[in-house]
């Protein structure tokens, strides 16, 4: 056996690693079911703590969070009707019924069960793939670095907008930030108009910190969710663990929903709301009786809660084997490996093979953790829903203050946190989506870096892109990423329209 | 959603055009077969500005208006214009205040801000946290706070 597998699942096992994956979990599940905070919200909470933890503690932590963070969303989904991430919109569809009817405690374990399943798949497919994936990608040369990420970039906008061009607007204001800084072939300063603070660029986690909490912060004023504050479910939880029964029900929709999510959560941008919905759909599809579902359907919940959970360890598949990120948590996970040196990409596997398998193995004792904390602290965790917002949000923007602060010890940071802020607002007002622009952050660097590179060796001629079967291959994906995309939102359009004669 | 697509693209192009002449004062090294600092950012603005003008023709013929229009916190415009200077009011005076002076009034303006209305909660809420989050961070974390105006207090 690989003795990195070994080292891995040991490094995993110790004890401080255990403790931060079970802290991870348990502030993830409170941290998913409280709408209004997202998984990302969740980690750039904890985020400082990381600085000073060691990596694998810190990614340990993460990786608890991240796991728990989509179970937890389906707490208030199931409860309250409101889901806690926007990955257990599908949840809601069938849990809330569930609940009123009085079967909040069934609907609750289903979902555990359905995540846990979900998160299990997941972790085989990354232990499975990630190895294979990252001794194919070592394969790789510049030209195909180069296409892979430019594909990566765009499959994310396509994914993340509603409109592409809007979406490739973000990603391009992405890298127009990421230019400030030195130039990473001459170390030319560029766009720094003499700041000091400005030489080493804009650290990726500060402008991910103001970009989604701030406007987080400011969306929690609304009214709508002000009022939601305090909005303890009625509904009774009294059986929680499944019956054989209930796992006989769900055995066909979490078949579904496992490969489904893993398969989008390699994708980049695709994640778990997608996921979800499309096993939803599945399942009902599916279903002998499908007129249940809406209704209060086992199925209806498990399928997407698979989803959602399986997206996790998806989504780990890219970022650790080709330094891709799939989400903007895999996207923290990186900025989180980075402080501490650690670049994540083929490499991890050839040089850190013990730390990428400790990773991997974090990842299964996180979907453990996650069960075993949900079942049995389920009756007192859904307290924190009665959490006010009036102390939640200023504990939030302080954390956000001082995360950014104690990045580099500057209180430069803050400020430009805070202009990240007003930035994320801002595209927000124009709905422009956020996670492009994130995302080209952190793929902008090798972006340049290996297109440089390849026209160095190529003296110029861009054939090089075009020669590598790889590269060819990518910029073909990333071609028919656009050209789908486009499709799709022409499609939507007319479907609008339509729907607007038809009202007329 | 039309006129905010119309400024947006307006905004866009301004700023591409601004980047761009930025971009092309930059330094340049002549050495052979390598691409100069400006070469990056040049590539990005080309297609940032070709897009943002997609935009604006989008907005022009007015088939850019996908969906609702997105609405930010249903507050009134005064609130938002007193937040924000509020907030750059503690921006200001974090570095000379500390973070504990400069935080217990932010903890407490936020409060208010968020529904809280007891006077007691909202004192001993901003006091309370705040002290706790920064002798956390500074004796569990090891993070060292500048404690500012009370660095001989703390």
């Amino acid at each position: 056996m690989n003795p990195d597998i070994i080292d891995g699942f040991t490094q995993a096992t110790l004890a401080s690693t255990l403790a931060a994956t079970a802290v991870g979990c348990l502030l993830g599940l409170v941290v998913g079911m409280i709408p209004g905070l997202t998984i990302s919200t969740g980690i750039i909470i904890v985020l400082p703590l990381t600085f000073v933890l060691p990596p694998d503690i810190s990614i340990a932590l993460l990786l608890g969070l991240y796991v728990s963070g989509m179970t937890g969303g389906s707490f208030s989904a199931i409860l309250l009707n409101i889901p806690g991430t926007p990955s257990a919109s599908a949840t809601a569809l069938d849990g809330y019924p569930m609940a009123a009817r009085g079967d909040a405690g069934h609907a609750l374990g289903l979902a555990i069960t359905a995540s846990f399943i979900g998160g299990l798949f997941s972790f085989l497919c990354l232990f499975l793939i990630a190895p294979l994936l990252a001794d194919l990608a070592l394969k790789f040369q510049s030209p195909d670095l180069f296409s892979l990420v430019f594909f990566g970039l765009t499959i994310i906008c396509s994914f993340a907008a509603r409109s592409l061009i809007k979406g490739l607007l973000s990603a391009l204001i992405g890298l127009m930030i990421l230019t400030i800084g030195q130039d990473p072939m001459m170390g030319t300063a560029r766009f720094t108009f003499g700041q000091v603070n400005l030489i080493a660029g804009v650290h990726f986690l500060t402008a991910l910190i103001g970009l989604f909490a701030i406007p987080q912060l400011v969306d929690n004023l609304s009214a709508a969710v002000r009022d939601g504050q305090g909005g303890t479910s009625r509904a009774r939880i009294r059986r929680i663990l499944p019956t054989l029964n209930d796992l006989k029900s769900i055995r066909l929709p979490v078949a579904i929903g496992a490969p489904i999510g893993a398969f989008l959560g390699i994708l980049p941008g695709a994640g778990g709301p997608i996921a979800a919905f499309i096993s939803y759909d599945y399942a009902k599809k599916l279903s002998r009786s499908p007129e249940r579902f809406g209704d209060g359907a086992p199925e209806g919940i498990a399928a997407p809660e698979a989803a959602n959970n399986a997206v996790t360890g998806g989504a780990l598949i890219p970022m650790m084997t080709l330094g891709i990120p799939g989400d903007p948590v895999t996207a923290i996970l990186i900025g989180a490996l980075l402080v501490h040196g650690l670049a994540p990409g083929p490499l991890l596997f050839l040089e850190r093979g013990d730390f990428a398998y400790g990773i991997i193995f974090s990842f299964f004792w996180a979907n453990i953790f996650n069960v075993i904390i949900a079942f049995l602290g389920l009756r007192y965790l859904v307290k924190v829903l009665a959490m006010p917002k009036s102390l939640l949000m200023p504990i939030i923007a302080i954390l956000c203050v001082i995360g950014s602060y104690a990045l580099r010890n500057n209180f430069f940071d803050v400020y430009v946190m805070f202009g990240f802020g007003l930035l994320g607002l801002a595209m927000r007002w124009l709905d422009m989506p956020v996670v492009p622009l994130l995302l080209a952050l952190v793929l902008g660097r090798p972006l340049e870096e290996h297109l440089r590179v390849s026209l160095v060796a190529s003296k110029g001629e861009i054939d090089i892109f075009f020669t590598s079967p790889f590269s060819l291959f990518f910029l073909a994906m990333a071609g028919l990423s656009i050209f789908w995309s486009l499709n799709a939102e022409r499609r939507a359009k007319k479907a609008a329209r339509n729907e607007m004669e038809s009202k007329q | 959603m039309r006129k905010r697509n119309l400024i947006s693209a307006a905004i866009l192009i301004a700023i591409g055009i601004g980047y761009a002449v930025l971009a092309v004062q930059l330094p340049t090294r002549n050495i052979e077969n390598a691409t100069g600092p400006s070469f990056f950012p040049l590539v990005v603005v080309t297609g940032f500005l070709i897009l943002a003008a997609a935009l604006l023709v989008q907005a022009m013929r007015g088939r850019a208006n996908l969906g609702a229009v997105p609405v930010l916190a249903k507050i009134s415009r005064r609130t938002y214009i007193w937040s924000l200077a509020a907030a750059v009011l503690y921006l200001v005076a974090l570095p000379y205040l500390g973070f504990i002076a400069a935080n217990i009034p932010l903890f407490a303006a936020l409060m208010i801000l968020y529904g809280e209305k007891r006077t007691v909660w909202i004192a001993a809420g901003s006091i309370g946290i705040c002290l706790a989050i920064f002798f956390v961070f500074r004796e569990v974390f090891q993070i060292q706070l500048p404690a500012g105006i009370l660095g001989g207090l703390v």
